[in-house]
């Protein structure tokens, strides 16, 4: 027997934010500005629907694609929100969270040596699922255009084995989100040379001036996998679902690998995702508001203390240049960490194209927030 | 109400004690302006006065306070309907809150007082003497779990993961 483990599986380096793990852990005082989910919990009607559900007893597997009431219920919701058509059937399934979806789209797509076009700044989970599926990870480099993949760039990298382009809008970590004639180029692009477009609007709640959804253009869906999901609008992060939507030819497939490799998404969480779609679209309609109080502050006062931040027009994460100061991203990180106790990401865990920069999350306490900036002054007083 | 008169409410309501530049840098206006949207809804009575929720189990355990809920049944009268007599039972300064309500009672007062006797005697000799109060039902309050939408004696917080990408 061969000790030798998976070389793809080996190709891909370790997370750079695993040694902030162990200094985070155990030390008290850090102002926390490094989470990846909003600072809610569930609302409460959503939690008491699923502990109902437990009562009656639904602790079964469901239908490989999920519950079809559940998907009834998204379709009808993205009708509403965003004009999307698809047909609940045929066309949506649900996953373990995106991060399962992204995994079976990537899966169900590619060939080896299939190159996936990767916006960078980006989040974490592209790259090593594309590598994992045999894929070839192309970076598009966006921080020359506010963090907005640029059709004329994009259609440069774009070669005969490009497969599939991956748009995260509203982005993380940037907040940054697509403009409507930035996708429309895009869109343009995706038919001259018969590319897919996987687009993970996981955030799409969370916009402050306006969203389009991608997939909501004309003339786009067969070409297009809508990834979502429920952690970040209706803060269910610990939930774990999201959903594709797509052409019947790509959703048939994924659901021939998550039927082995899933199975089915939790039931629970299922039946309260149902609930959460029929009546708590008030309760992210508040948080929404809440995090845009904070963006606005939050903003504000970095620019003040020193860090050339841009305003984001959704997510609720803020990209600052940290360029002025001489220190690598991580660096930046580690040090504010060690000295001032504020936990940041270092923009490298984003991608090359992110160095340079830190993303800080204000999904948390106004309080903290101002704690914390003052901290970050201080520490960048100290600096020079 | 304008969008940012609501926003100004939300941060208010969330900590009375916010500064004005906070709540200009929240909501992207001046301080100049902020000033003025809080001085407005002050004016015009929407904001009526910064108050603190107070954890009053702890706090009346200590002071010696009671508090009571009071159902009221009145007969209206002919020319003045419930408002009358509301004035005069509101003005009490025993009463805290006081609301007319649908059902089978015609008024809600939330009452307190320095201990069941303080409150009794309010029911006996202020309350039920007033003409045209035909009955009351008196509730005290033996435990507070939730307080101005805050809840009281929550549970810690669960920790979330400090760095994620
Ligand atoms: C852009 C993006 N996509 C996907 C995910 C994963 O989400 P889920 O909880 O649905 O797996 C995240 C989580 O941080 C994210 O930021």
């Amino acid at each position: 027997m061969s000790i030798e483990f998976s070389r793809v599986l080996d190709q891909i380096p370790p997370s750079g934010i695993r040694k902030f793990f162990d200094l985070v852990i155990g030390s008290k005082d850090i102002i926390s500005l490094g989470v990846g989910e909003p600072d809610f919990v569930t609302p409460w009607g959503i939690r008491e629907e699923a502990i109902a559900t437990l009562e009656q007893g639904a602790t079964s597997y469901t239908a490989n694609a999920g519950l079809l009431e559940c998907r009834e219920e998204i379709v009808r919701y993205l009708k509403e929100r965003f004009n999307l058509s698809y047909n609940a059937k045929t066309e949506t399934m649900l996953t373990v969270g995106v991060s399962e979806g992204v995994d079976i789209t990537m899966r169900a797509l590619l060939n080896p040596g299939d190159e996936v076009i990767i916006p960078e700044p980006g989040y974490v989970c592209y790259h090593p699922l594309v590598t994992l599926a045999g894929g070839v990870p192309i970076t598009l480099d966006t921080s020359a255009n506010h963090f907005i993949p640029d059709p004329k760039e994009l259609e440069k990298i774009i070669t005969p084995r490009t497969k599939a382009l991956v748009l995260c809008s509203p982005n993380n970590p940037t907040g940054v989100v697509i403009p409507k004639e930035t996708l429309e180029a895009i869109a343009a692009l995706s038919k001259k040379y018969k590319f897919w477009v996987i687009t993970d609007e996981i955030y799409a709640e969370l916009n402050y001036e306006g969203y389009t959804s991608y997939a909501s253009l004309p003339d786009v869906k067969d070409r297009t996998v809508l990834l979502s999901g429920f952690s970040k609008a209706f803060a269910m992060t610990g939930w774990r679902l999201g959903y594709i939507c797509g052409p019947e030819a790509l959703v048939s497939r994924t659901l021939k690998i998550h039927q082995y490799s899933a199975l089915c998404a939790p039931i629970i969480a299922q039946y309260a995702a149902i609930e959460a779609l029929k009546h708590n679209l008030k309760a992210v309609e508040e948080m929404r508001k809440s995090y845009l109080l904070r963006r606005n502050f939050f903003v504000k006062k970095l620019n003040e203390a020193g860090l050339p931040t841009p305003m984001p027009s959704g997510a609720f994460y803020t990209f600052s240049s940290i360029k002025h100061t001489g220190l690598s991203s991580e660096e930046f990180a580690l040090n504010l960490l060690k000295k001032e106790r504020v936990a940041v990401v270092p923009g490298n865990a984003f991608g090359v194209c992110a160095e340079g920069y830190i993303r800080c999350c204000y999904a948390t306490d106004m309080d903290q927030l101002k704690e914390a900036v003052l901290r970050i002054k201080r520490f960048i007083k100290g600096l020079k | 109400m304008t969008k940012h008169e609501q926003e100004v409410l939300s941060l208010l309501k969330n900590n009375a004690r916010i500064s004005v530049e906070d709540i200009a840098d929240s909501i992207g206006v001046t301080t100049a302006t902020a000033k003025k949207l809080v001085k407005k809804l002050e004016n015009d009575h929407t904001i009526i006065r910064y108050t603190t929720v107070i954890n009053e189990d702890k706090m009346n355990a200590e002071c010696g306070k009671v508090k009571a809920l009071i159902e009221v049944r009145v007969r209206p009268e002919k020319s003045r309907g419930f408002t009358g007599i509301a004035k005069r039972i509101a003005r009490h300064p025993n009463v805290i809150d006081h609301y007319l309500i649908s059902g089978q009672y015609d008024f809600l007062l939330i009452v307190e007082g320095k201990n069941l006797e303080e409150i009794s005697r309010f029911v006996s000799e202020k309350l039920a003497s007033i003409e045209n109060v035909q009955s009351t039902a008196t509730h005290f309050i033996m435990k507070t779990y939730k307080e101005k939408s805050v809840l009281i004696d929550a549970d810690d917080e669960l920790e979330r993961l400090a760095i994620q990408p």
